[in-house]
């Protein structure tokens, strides 16, 4: 523990005796600057309304690319001719890099909310898509041999065998997308979209006041932190320490 | 006993924290000789065979080999260790992984294939050259890891249960071929085992340990003719005299106490 | 059916996707200021390339994508080999890294542009940053995760620290370290195009931004199939390194 975070704090300390000496500047703050600057922003209230509006556009866009890929990748799972029939399409849409689509997106919805959505909800698809195909072909076949000996029909078998065979593996896919939509909101934000987090960089940035960018910045990675931890710590939860050796692979 | 000793174990005591593994552990193995160690599980025969060839360092007393204490593994004293398949690169081919040894070694460049060559041939491996280890059976991986052990041209070979993940089969054979190889090689040999009769069919002497800590509980000499038989030798009565014995000791020191 | 006759029919669904593409786009089911039909685009892509500069935007993004990667490989396989075969250096630094990996590289994009404007340097500079990550937590792991029965066995055999790196510490770090280079390869495709459109560099990112402004659906969707395409062959390209480099991870008996 002390050696975890000997690094940080040598950092954080070069970085103060570093920028002091440097003098005031457009460009870079001593962290010290940085944690005021930080605790203005949320005293006024500037940087809760920058994080609602990230998160409402990630887990909006994740719950619809979740929703969407999860959907799929059963179907794909359970039914080896459709994910014959469909590899090439799948093959050819999914290394489109997800910021391409932005353009797309901004012509046919505008800034906002949606965009966002719609573009992070793309990037999701594919995580979920791949990882669940793959746990529901991964079912044990003696089970889906059980579940033929019981008479189950498809819809039961489904409900009753491959769902929670494959549960576990599905969620960790679902901490992937869940890492995905903050990273690909943040991004649009920056790139193109004119509100949260990601904007409170850029125009803290171009206002020159570098302080408050690092604030954003810090304050992201802290929400991106926060957001994994609280999903490991789900995880351990829902399906025991095995699953989460997994999903550290 | 022979009059200079290759290996010899001289009071070691080994204690991992406060748990003595070995207690003053002290016997000889003759340059040329064939000595199998055996004991039941936690007696610290495995530790000791890693405390001779170096990986271990003793608490107290020392392993002398050919005279000199062993402070570090040294190449002239190969290891063959159980688990083949971690033992052997998976990205090298049944030649490449004998290679490695020769390059370790310094052998020239030109030299490497023809010893390669002759030391595949040696364990009947040479059609498998270009063979990856996962494209092997057990019994074969197990050939070319002793392939790779020989290209080291050891003086010694510390062989940790060699044979013990094989199917019965295949584990008859490998010990006729390592008796073999032994006979031409006239290398000394420790071989560990918890298979007491493997133990007295390749050895010139089996050593039992007792555990708690780990020290010496019987020494037997094996006076069977060589070479030896998978069938006679097994049936012969001094064959089964000796693994009397050894059964007797094993279960005494099974229930802790002395036999 | 025949593994051909599956690779057919699949296709033929490629095919069938693109002709309803075509349908929807002809009975303006989607307005075409959105949805332009797939022969304007191919006519766009076909001007683009032949008549504009789409050609050079094309060749200025995979330069982007295939410099600040190059970069970031060379350093996050040898910093993550320092830190991956040494026990102290993993606990100190080990820890802070996986604190900072959940942070978007985009993020550092402003922070970038104020310390070092918006020059090439700095974009190959953010998009190596950004891509290092994959390659440096998946060589670190590769490194450490050496199997300890090797490392007696390179013990035993008297290896030289070189010997010990280049003959095994490496190569039973490859296939980690390759599943990193994928994974950063798809990142800095992605910081690319950001960077493009942002720091108004050269290349499909500036563009398909730029006919997004003006409304010229075409051209985007013809910028957007490039950058697939350059996903495509990127992957493709790894894909075959991968099963070129781990020829012996088939698992067949003989």
């Amino acid at each position: 523990m002390q050696r975890a975070l000997a690094l940080p704090a040598a950092l954080v300390a070069l970085a103060e005796i570093g920028a002091r000496a440097h003098g005031p500047s457009d460009s870079i703050a001593p962290p010290s600057a940085v944690v005021s600057a930080l605790l203005e922003a949320l005293a006024d209230g500037s940087l809760a309304g920058a994080t609602r509006d990230t998160l409402v556009s990630a887990f909006g866009g994740l719950a619809i690319g979740a929703g969407l890929g999860l959907a799929l990748g059963v179907m794909l799972g359970s039914l080896r001719p459709l994910d014959r029939l469909l590899e090439p399409t799948i093959e050819l849409m999914r290394p489109i890099p997800s910021v391409a689509v932005i353009p797309i997106a901004l012509v046919a919805l505008g800034f906002g909310y949606r965009l966002e959505i719609a573009i992070v909800a793309f990037a999701c698809v594919w995580p979920l898509l791949l990882l669940t195909r793959a746990a529901v072909r991964g079912v044990e076949p003696r089970l889906i041999e059980v579940a033929r000996a019981l008479r189950l029909s498809p819809l039961q078998r489904t409900a009753k065998i491959v769902a929670p065979a494959a549960l576990p593996r599905i969620f960790v896919a679902l901490r992937l997308a869940a890492g995905i939509s903050l990273v690909v909101a943040v991004t649009v934000e920056i790139a193109v979209n004119p509100q949260g987090l990601g904007y409170g960089v850029m125009t803290a940035g171009q206002a020159l006041r570098p302080d408050m960018m690092l604030a954003y910045v810090v304050w992201i990675g802290i929400v991106g932190f926060a957001f994994n931890a609280a999903l490991v710590l789900a995880q351990r939860r829902l399906f025991g320490k095995a699953a989460g050796v997994e999903a550290a692979r | 006993m022979t009059p200079a000793p290759l290996i010899a174990f001289r009071s070691v005591d080994l204690a991992f924290g406060d748990h003595l593994v070995l207690g003053k552990l002290s016997f000889e193995i003759g340059r040329g000789e064939i000595v199998c160690v055996v004991g039941p599980s936690g007696c610290g025969k495995t530790t000791a065979l890693r405390v001779a060839a170096g990986l271990i360092a003793p608490t107290r007393g020392e392993v002398a080999f050919a005279g000199a204490p062993v402070r570090a593994p040294r190449r002239d004293v190969a290891i063959v260790f159980q688990d083949y398949s971690k033992a052997l690169l998976p990205w090298r081919t049944a030649a490449g992984n004998v290679s490695l040894a020769l390059e370790a070694m310094g052998t020239p460049r030109g030299r490497r294939r023809e010893r390669i060559d002759a030391l595949l041939k040696r364990v009947g491996l040479f059609a498998f050259a270009d063979k990856y280890p996962s494209q092997m059976s057990g019994g074969m991986q197990q050939r070319l890891q002793i392939a790779r052990c020989l290209a080291q041209e050891p003086a010694a070979l510390m062989m940790d249960e060699p044979f013990g993940a094989l199917d019965a089969m295949t584990r008859q054979s490998l010990q006729d071929e390592m008796l073999e190889i032994a006979r031409a090689t006239k290398a000394t040999i420790f071989f560990v085992t918890h298979d007491l009769e493997e133990a007295i069919y390749l050895g010139d002497r089996v050593v039992g340990l007792m555990p708690h800590p780990g020290r010496i509980g019987i020494e037997l000499s094996v006076d069977l003719p060589r070479p030896r038989d998978q069938v006679t030798t097994r049936e012969s009565p001094e064959f089964l005299r000796l693994r009397h014995k050894l059964y007797d000791f094993i279960h005494a020191s099974e229930k802790g106490g002395r036999p | 059916m025949s593994a051909l006759a599956w690779r057919a029919a699949s296709l033929a669904v490629v095919a069938a996707l693109i002709a309803l593409w075509g349908e929807i786009a002809a009975l303006k089911l989607i307005s075409p200021v959105f949805l332009p039909a797939p022969g304007r685009v191919w006519a766009a892509l076909q001007h683009g390339l032949l008549r504009a500069d789409l050609g050079e935007k094309l060749i200025g993004t995979v330069s982007h994508m295939l410099g600040g990667w190059a970069a970031a490989s060379i350093a996050g396989v040898a910093l993550g080999a320092l830190i991956g075969s040494s026990r102290t250096a993993r606990d100190y630094i080990a820890p802070t890294l996986e604190f900072l990996r959940p942070l978007p590289a985009s993020a550092v994009i402003p922070v970038a542009i104020a310390l070092f404007g918006l020059t090439p340097e700095m974009a190959l500079g953010v998009i190596a940053f950004g891509s290092i990550w994959p390659v440096l937590l998946a060589a670190i792991h590769g490194f450490a995760a050496i199997e300890p029965r090797l490392v007696e066995v390179e013990r035993v055999l008297g290896l030289t620290r070189w010997q010990r790196i280049a003959k095994i510490s490496l190569p039973s770090a490859t296939p980690d370290i390759l599943a990193g280079l994928r994974l950063g390869l798809t990142v800095s495709l992605i910081l690319a195009v950001v960077c493009e459109m942002i720091a108004g560099l050269d290349g499909l990112g500036q563009w398909v931004l730029l006919a997004a402004r003006a409304y010229k659906s075409a051209d985007i969707f013809a910028g957007v199939v490039l950058l697939g395409a350059i996903g495509v062959v990127a992957n493709a390209a790894i894909s075959v390194v991968e099963s070129r480099m781990l020829r012996w991870r088939s698992t067949s008996l003989s």
